[in-house]
């Protein structure tokens, strides 16, 4: 299938959040409480339109458990977005979250966009992380941030599209080098690629010629 | 590593299967594409005959096939070709057919060399043991080996010489017995350097004098220079230009069928294979290259390092495999057997239940595993928990024994309270986790699905009891992939604990916090990559994929999400036999590498693009080929391979120390 841009996304947080939960609600918009817990890393895409241009996610789903951490780094090259998952109903996960952001930032490359996601939301009686904590922890790290369900389906097609959004603001903004993918984005070559709004109007073709 | 003395028949079920296959004609006849120029109605002189010499297809005296040896020259050519006699209308195998040979007239064409060129013998190895008769085997440069063709009445010695007369021959420098034919590369450079006699370097100057070749004795007894001997042939120019006229290769013609077939060489031809290869090896195993190298008449040093330049200035041009005899695959692998039945079980026990052969019980079961009904007795002995020595009664005693500790440990964390539960986080942790992942572990097999699956709760109930009986390695996730199968199979709560026990005193070191078992494994599978494949290993080099991160999965959890539930038991008790290599589950890797080579640097896939491709590769292995394939690589790198992998690498048992096998701070 043909798309404008591509861009990788790398899905992170403590084991059992939910992070193929919502990767599987928004590829395949089911939610499917019995499936095998992640082992390495798993795959999903989805194609999503932003500015009237298809644009293809491809999204990393990574193990959660600690031990598996030093393998998990190696997937963060190369991706322009991440989403940073915790339970809302276990304050565990929510305290690991300095340590995964750490990572993040140690790992990725600096201008990788960062949504943080309070996932359950559904199970709001058993909450064990208020709402305005993830919005504080959010805006002091410079994150975007949202609750979400993935089995209510509440808010996930939000979170990866605003992400997506953002990334592709970034492009306009010229603050990518698009052909340059270790920034996580490839140009393709079914859309009309480029900068539109942007400097000088004219858009380079599948990324060959670099700014 | 120790050579055969006989050739061992005896347990070589290929020839059974073989038998059974009823594939009409000869291996090499019938289809006159594969007579490989040898035309019957052209003028030919038989250069050397002779009778008696036999094929034994089995252990039983009664099989032989007898039948003439000939090199017949056809022009410039010279054809080797072995035809069996036909039984006498009258003789025994008419007579008693079912009491006597079971091997019809089929079989026994089955084996017909029909004329095959010398410029497509590899080697030749003779044996010449002092109670029995002389032999050779006879390797094509294909890869392909006949079986072992035994001189009833002699004449091996003036079949070699013969030879000598007709082609380029070199004796091994590794092994006087062995024989390359052909050859002008690896050996005879080697022994240019080394030795720098005026003899050789006329040979590769192409001007080899007349008198050469009678001027050294075939075989003489005093052998010089640790062995090695140069027979040359006064020909070479000739031979060289005689090669470069042959347009196709009839090794390459040969059917899948007939490879198969020829997987039914004896395992001991396979070695010499291996053994031979190995001695070529250079960097050179390449046949197409070896070619190549054969049709220059300079006979330069041009042993080619698979360079890196070439593997990434040409994005369309894959360097080929350096081991790939065949298009469609590594063929000399064995057909895999059916799986062991009770009936072959039991012949293995003696009358107090002991294991008589346990190297052979582990032998069947590489080559075919063993029927479910029968996994609950023998992973037992796979694992080590059961020993082979024991017999039946103490077995017995020792589940008796072995329940009760287990209910011991078990009752160590039963006994927690909750209140001592909320002052103890690590046991909270660890529960939470466990509790997590079994219910995500194999549901959509029926022994574990749906809601209060009393299955998912005694997973739960022995990886807790793991964490307790070895708190400092703890649980980590993988472990109830690794623990499902086993409680699937032995249905018993203490004895499924037990065999996991057993499972990761080898695979505990996967596990570790600092995952020091897996690097070392992924370490491994790089160096035997390195060995078997130097150009995918050079892509990967360049590719910056040499952390084999993208194996990460395959050896964790033994491949447990690559193939469906019953292929992924077969798979473990081939492994757990630890029969080819105690390191097998790599050379699997590298089989699966292998097969899809020609994509992975074809498409130049990157870190992330092979990583996508390779997880996706679930589902979709065929285990019995991959399996085979994996015993042909493991066997052809021989001590090479096993010396890729470092000492105490899992599942090799670790070296205990004091202070602990996995003690590891502030682990779960």
């Amino acid at each position: 299938m043909s798309y404008a841009y591509l861009f990788k996304y790398i899905i992170i947080g403590d084991t059992g959040v939910g992070k193929s939960c919502l990767l599987l609600q928004f590829t395949d918009k089911r939610f499917q409480p019995v499936h095998d817990l992640t082992i390495g890393v798993e795959f999903g895409a989805r194609m999503i339109t932003i500015d009237n241009k298809p644009i293809k996610l491809q999204i990393w789903d990574t193990a959660g458990q600690e031990s598996f951490r030093s393998i998990t780094r190696s997937y963060y090259r190369g991706a322009a977005g991440a989403l940073l998952v915790y339970d809302i109903t276990r304050r565990e996960t929510f305290n690991h979250l300095a340590s995964w952001l750490e990572d993040a930032r140690q790992h990725a490359n600096a201008n990788m966009t960062i949504m943080l996601i309070g996932n359950k939301c559904d199970l709001a009686h058993r909450r064990a992380v208020s709402t305005e904590e993830g919005e504080q922890f959010a805006k002091e790290h410079g994150l975007i941030f949202m609750e979400a369900s993935a089995k209510t389906a509440q808010n996930v097609e939000e979170a990866f599209i605003s992400t997506a959004a953002t990334i592709y603001k970034k492009i306009q903004d010229g603050v990518f080098d698009v052909s340059n993918e270790s920034y996580g984005i490839k140009v393709g070559y079914g859309g009309i690629p480029g900068p539109s709004g942007g400097r000088d109007g004219s858009s380079s073709q599948a990324g060959g010629c670099c700014t | 590593m120790h050579e055969p003395e006989f050739n061992d028949l005896s347990d070589d079920s290929d020839y059974a299967a073989s038998q059974q296959q009823g594939l009409g004609g000869s291996v090499f006849g019938g289809d006159p594409g594969m007579t490989s120029g040898f035309n019957e109605h052209e003028a030919s002189e038989v250069v050397y005959s002779k009778d008696n010499v036999t094929i034994h297809p089995t252990q039983y005296g009664s099989e032989r096939i007898s039948g003439r040896l000939r090199l017949v020259k056809q022009g410039e050519s010279v054809f080797m070709t072995w035809v069996p006699y036909k039984p006498y209308p009258d003789g025994p195998d008419h007579l008693g057919q079912s009491s006597n040979s079971g091997l019809s007239e089929k079989d026994r064409n089955l084996y017909t060399i029909a004329p095959v060129p010398l410029s497509e013998v590899c080697s030749i190895r003779r044996h010449t043991p002092t109670l029995s008769w002389p032999y050779m085997i006879v390797i094509l440069s294909s890869g392909l080996a006949f079986p072992p063709l035994y001189f009833y009445s002699g004449g091996l010695r003036e079949f070699l010489a013969t030879l000598k007369q007709h082609v380029h021959v070199v004796r091994s420098a590794d092994d006087a017995n062995v024989f390359l034919v052909n050859n002008f590369q690896d050996p005879l450079q080697r022994s240019l350097s080394s030795l720098a006699l005026p003899m050789a370097l006329s040979v590769a100057n192409g001007a080899p004098s007349e008198n050469l070749s009678s001027s050294v004795p075939l075989f003489e007894n005093s052998e010089r220079l640790n062995g090695t001997k140069y027979y040359t042939s006064p020909n070479i120019s000739e031979y060289s230009g005689r090669r470069k006229h042959k347009s196709h290769d009839p090794a390459r013609d040969l059917s899948l069928q007939v490879l198969e077939k020829f997987s039914l060489v004896t395992k001991f031809a396979r070695e010499t294979t291996s053994h031979i290869f190995r001695e070529n090896q250079g960097n050179s195993f390449d046949a197409s290259e070896k070619k190549q190298q054969k049709q220059s008449p300079a006979l330069t040093p041009t042993i080619s390092k698979p360079s890196e330049e070439q593997s990434h200035s040409n994005d369309a041009v894959v360097e080929p495999d350096p081991l790939e005899l065949d298009k469609s695959s590594l063929v000399w692998g064995k057909p895999r057997q059916p799986p062991m039945n009770f009936e072959e079980w039991a012949a293995f026990l003696d009358s107090e239940g002991r294991i008589m052969d346990s190297k052979i019980l582990r032998k069947r079961i590489f080559y075919g595993g063993v029927e479910f009904s029968l996994r609950k007795e023998v992973w037992k002995f796979l694992l080590g928990y059961h020993t082979y020595e024991s017999t039946d009664a103490e077995r017995e005693y020792l589940a008796s024994v072995k329940k009760s500790e287990y209910e011991i440990i078990k009752s160590q964390w039963q006994s927690i309270s909750p209140a001592q539960a909320k002052r103890f986080t690590k046991f909270r942790e660890r529960k939470g986790l466990i509790e997590k992942d079994v219910v995500r572990t194999d549901r959509s097999i029926s022994y574990f699905d749906g809601d209060d699956n009393p299955n998912v709760a005694l997973l739960h109930d022995i990886l807790l009891t793991y964490s307790f009986y070895n708190f400092d390695l703890g649980y980590c996730q993988g472990m109830s992939d690794l623990l499902s199968p086993i409680l699937f199979v032995m249905e018993d709560e203490s004895e499924a604990f037990w065999c996991f026990v057993a499972l990761m005193e080898r695979l505990g070191p996967n596990f570790n916090r600092d995952q020091n078992g897996m690097h070392s494994q992924l370490f491994a599978l790089s160096k035997l990559v390195e060995l078997l494949d130097a150009p995918l290993h050079n892509y990967l080099k360049q590719a910056d994929c040499l952390n084999y991160f993208f194996c990460f999965r395959w050896i964790l959890i033994q491949f447990k999400r690559e193939f469906e539930y019953e292929r992924i038991m077969r798979l473990w008790e081939v492994l757990w036999t630890h029969y080819l290599s105690e390191h097998f589950h790599l050379y699997i890797c590298v089989a699966i590498l292998k097969k899809y080579r020609n994509k992975i640097m074809g498409e130049q896939m990157d870190f992330d693009t092979l990583l996508k491709f390779i997880n996706e590769l679930s589902g979709k292995i065929d285990l019995d080929r991959i399996i085979k394939d994996a015993e042909a690589l493991c066997i052809c790198a021989g001590e090479h391979g096993a010396a890729c992998i470092p000492p105490g690498t899992p599942p090799s048992l670790p070296i205990e120390s004091d202070s602990g096998l996995y003690s590891q701070p502030d682990d779960l």
